[in-house]
C-alpha cells in the first residue's frame, strides 16, 4: 500500500514581527545618530568634560592634525573657506560655526582662524569636544 | 432569481518590498551617522559683554600653555586647586588663558576645563595672529 503524504500548504511566517523590530531600529538610529558630514580626514576631538551641549544644525570646519581645513565634509583651502563663510553670512547673519579640530591640532592652526571668523562676521563660534574618548 | 456574489479572496497586500526598503534605510542611518557623543565649548559668542569686561578694574590671572601643551600659573602647574584657591582671594579676577602657537588643541581645552571647573566667570582666550 502506497501512503500518500497530502502536501500541506507551508506554514505562513509573520513578517509583520520582523518589520516591527526594525522599525524599532530604525527609528532608534535616526534618534541617537547624528547626520553630519564627515571630514574627508581623520578627527578626534579634544576630551573635556565642561563642554555644552552641542545643538544641532549649524556649519562644520573640521581642522585635521596638520592643519588642512574642511567646510562641510569637503576640503577646501583657507581663503576659500573663509569666502564661503562669507557667502553663508551674507544669506544669514546668525550662522552658527563649530569647529571640529583634532586634539593634536596646532593651536596655529586654529585660534587665528577663530579670529578671521569673528573678524568676518560669525557672531557663534564653537569648538566641538567630547566628554567621553571613543 | 438571487445571484450570489462569490465572495472573492482578497488581494493580498505583499509586504516584502516594504521590509527591503526598511532594511536599506536602516542600513543607511547605521552607516552614515556618527555616534560619537560630541560637546561644545564656546570660542565667539555675540551675546557676551565683552567691552563692559574691559573696562573693569578686576585682577587678571594669567595662564600660559607652553609649547608642550602644560598650563602653567604663576610659574607653577596649573591645577585645580592652585586656580581654585587663587580665585578664592580675588573672585572677581579676569582668567586670561595665553597659549603658545606650539601647543596643541588638547592643551587649551584642559586649561578651559580647569579654569571651568574652578569656577571662574570671566575666561578669555588671548589669540595670537600666527604668521601662515
Amino acid at each position: 500500500m502506497k501512503l500518500k503524504r497530502r502536501r500541506r500548504p507551508p506554514p505562513q511566517e509573520t513578517i509583520v514581527s520582523l518589520i516591527d523590530v526594525m522599525f524599532f531600529l530604525l527609528v532608534f538610529f535616526m534618534l541617537v545618530g547624528r547626520m553630519d558630514a564627515t571630514a574627508p580626514f581623520e578627527v578626534s576631538p579634544p576630551v573635556s568634560t565642561t563642554g555644552e551641549t552641542l545643538p544641532k544644525g549649524g556649519t562644520t570646519i573640521a581642522v585635521a592634525q596638520n592643519g588642512t581645513l574642511a567646510l562641510n565634509g569637503k576640503a577646501i583651502g583657507r581663503p576659500a573657506l573663509l569666502a564661503r563663510i562669507a557667502d553663508m553670512l551674507a544669506q544669514n547673519p546668525g550662522l552658527f560655526v563649530r569647529i571640529n579640530a583634532h586634539a593634536e591640532a596646532r593651536l596655529t592652526k586654529l585660534l587665528p582662524l577663530v579670529t578671521a571668523l569673528e573678524q568676518a562676521g560669525v557672531g557663534d563660534v564653537v569648538l566641538v569636544v567630547t566628554p567621553n574618548p571613543a | 432569481m438571487k445571484l450570489i456574489r462569490r465572495k472573492r479572496n482578497m488581494a493580498l497586500i505583499t509586504m516584502t518590498p516594504l521590509v527591503d526598503v526598511m532594511m536599506i534605510l536602516l542600513v543607511f542611518f547605521m552607516v552614515t551617522s556618527s555616534y560619537l557623543d560630541l560637546d561644545m565649548v564656546p570660542m565667539v559668542q555675540s551675546k557676551s559683554n565683552g567691552g563692559a569686561a574691559s573696562t573693569d578694574p578686576a585682577p587678571t590671572l594669567l595662564i600660559r600653555i607652553t609649547a608642550d601643551g602644560a598650563a602653567r600659573l604663576r610659574g607653577q602647574a596649573l591645577t585645580l586647586q592652585s586656580l581654585t584657591a587663587a580665585l578664592q582671594n580675588q573672585p572677581r579676577a579676569r582668567v586670561l588663558i595665553l597659549p603658545s602657537g606650539g601647543s596643541n588643541v588638547q592643551g587649551l581645552v584642559s586649561a578651559i576645563e580647569i579654569a571651568t571647573k574652578a569656577g571662574a566667570k570671566n575666561l578669555r582666550v588671548v589669540r595670537l595672529e600666527a604668521p601662515e
